[in-house]
């Protein structure tokens, strides 16, 4: 699963050091190797790094050192405006959509990254994809409901057909219902070739549709294997995912 | 009541929404209060006055007045050059000083202070090259036509009165319509989603500033053209200017044009009914009234 020696990674971080604060790293030397098509779960106790780290991917906390490349190309310090036009899509855990803009307009937005002639079959091609997107596209975006928010940030994310894909916390604030479909959704984003990683706190739902699971503790991996494995592995979960018991962070528990 | 302060009051207020125009912008993009806009107003209208002087050397019948107007075609030529010129001094003092401080992360507070700093910097060296003597474009006199009703307005002012309508249209349109106009109300709601949308957010900014200067420039030509030419001319309407970019909502274009005259009717009601002396209390007063009652202003989104 972690990518054969033949294979570029579709995403490899080399020593990488990065946090909001010059002198202050939160991501401490990371090491990880993503091979194209995996679908790879970020986990590890509140604190440890794992929304810095995917951040500091995409290119909004600053990268001290170490570098990150994807598909080969060295992508340390590209901007991060001009990451999603070299493939490297990200979805924020919270306000990940325009609200003041129309549906249609947040897609219009992203779509701007494409040469022109392109644009609105992208468009197009996702509406399709989301048809409840397109069922009132001039909506304010502010207005939609939690998992119709998800899956517009999702959208723009995906206006560029990126081969790679991460998202911080897609669950946080869903419902149980929600945060399946939003999972089925994944997998399929998934199954159609694009490499997604993935942060959760929602630790058994993520194991379940993760191959690979990397746990991140005080800005460095501590732990990475199949997910299959982890989701059998009390220990890990004691060790590694907050207060003792895997099921706290199940999707169940958020049942009120 | 004399029906002639509606008259003075759209074209006062006309003036104060082109500049509140950019105020708002500049302040929901780059998210500071720019006290140094003020100045980009009495730069434009200076600008303009020296670009149309130096037309008017070069040839005199650019200076013959177009009728039914007061000046020649060295002025709209002159106009159109201090546009460029005031955006290119917005994108210069962005340069040298509010971006420094930007990609140092300083606190808000710092980069109202230098806006400060840059108005007193940039207002004294408008006073060194062109002395605080008040100046004019022209001296042709106009007569002002009756317009029924009881009003006049000279064909200068309903000129003024027809561009600003333009101004706010084209702008209106620019930001609903247009993918720039997407762009900056997306780094407005959220500069670094829009970073990882794909928005160049540094060049959102430049537009802006350069939107800003040249909307500025405009008011300011105006204001010299119906008034007069001095370098305190954008400082006076400063607090009018924030007055109406507060009322109208902060990131409201329609919002700015509207509240922009709001204030100049209430003006100029209250140099009718209270006398000319109050005039500068009335956007004070307007200003202290929206931030008490209703802080996002008429068309603002809740904080």
């Amino acid at each position: 699963m972690s990518g054969s020696a033949s294979t570029t990674p579709a995403l490899e971080m080399r020593a990488l050091v990065a946090g909001y604060e010059p002198d202050l790293p939160i991501v401490r030397g990371v090491n990880l190797s993503v091979a194209p098509g995996e679908l790879l779960v970020l986990l590890g106790p509140n604190g440890a790094g794992k929304s810095t780290l995917v951040k500091a991917i995409a290119g909004v906390v600053p990268i001290h050192s170490g570098s990150v490349t994807l598909a080969g190309r060295d992508i340390t310090h590209v901007p991060a405006h001009r990451k999603i036009a070299q493939g490297l899509a990200f979805v924020p855990q919270t306000e990940n959509i325009f609200a003041t803009l129309s549906i249609h307009e947040n897609l219009q937005l992203a779509a701007a990254v494409l040469p022109k002639q392109l644009r609105a079959d992208r468009i197009k091609a996702l509406y399709e994809r989301f048809p409840d997107l397109a069922t009132a596209p001039s909506r304010l975006a502010g207005a939609l409901s939690g998992g119709q928010r998800q899956m517009l940030a999702v959208a723009r994310a995906l206006i560029v057909d990126p081969p790679v894909v991460i998202l911080d916390e897609p669950s946080a604030g869903l419902s149980p219902k929600i945060v399946s479909e939003v999972f089925e959704m994944l997998q399929q984003i998934n199954a159609a070739g694009v490499t997604v990683i993935l942060v959760e706190q929602n630790v058994k739902a993520a194991l379940k549709i993760a191959s690979r699971a990397v746990i991140l503790v005080e800005g460095q991996i501590r732990h990475e294997g199949a997910a299959a494995s982890l989701l059998d592995d009390p220990i890990v979960a004691k060790l590694y995912l907050g207060t003792g018991h895997a099921q706290n962070h199940s999707v169940g528990a958020e049942q009120p | 009541m004399n029906p002639q302060f509606l008259m003075d009051g759209l074209i006062a207020g006309a003036m104060i929404g082109l500049g509140a125009i950019g105020v708002t912008l500049t302040y929901s993009i780059l998210r500071f209060a720019n006290f140094a806009h003020g100045e980009l107003l009495s730069w434009g209208a200076y600008l303009a006055m020296a670009v149309s002087g130096a037309l008017g050397m070069l040839s005199t019948t650019l200076v013959k007045p177009i009728a039914p107007f007061s000046f020649g075609w060295s002025l709209p030529i002159a106009a159109v050059i201090a546009i460029l010129l005031t955006g290119l001094l917005a994108l210069a003092v962005d340069a040298l000083l509010f971006g420094r401080l930007r990609r140092r992360g300083s606190a808000v507070i710092i980069l109202v202070m230098a806006s400060f700093g840059a108005s007193l910097a940039l207002r004294s060296l408008l006073e060194f090259i062109f002395t605080s003597k008040p100046a004019y474009y022209t001296k042709a006199l106009q007569i002002a036509v009756k317009l029924g009703g009881g009003l006049r307005a000279t064909p200068d002012q309903l000129l003024s009165l027809g561009l600003t309508l333009v101004a706010v249209i084209a702008i209106h349109l620019l930001m609903t319509r247009t993918s720039i106009g997407r762009s900056m109300r997306a780094v407005s709601e959220n500069p670094a989603l829009a970073g990882i949308a794909g928005v160049d957010v540094r060049k959102v900014i430049r537009v802006v500033w350069f939107l800003g200067a040249a909307l500025a420039c405009i008011a300011g030509i105006m204001t010299g053209l119906l008034v007069q030419i001095r370098p305190y001319l954008g400082h006076d309407l400063l607090l009018p200017l924030f007055a109406a970019a507060i009322l109208g909502g902060i990131g409201s274009v329609p919002g700015a044009m509207l509240a922009g005259l709001i204030v100049g009717l209430s003006e100029a009601a209250a140099v009718q009914l209270v006398g000319a002396e109050w005039r500068a209390a009335v956007s004070f007063v307007i200003l202290v009234i929206v931030l008490l009652v209703r802080p996002r202003g008429l068309f603002g989104r809740a904080a």
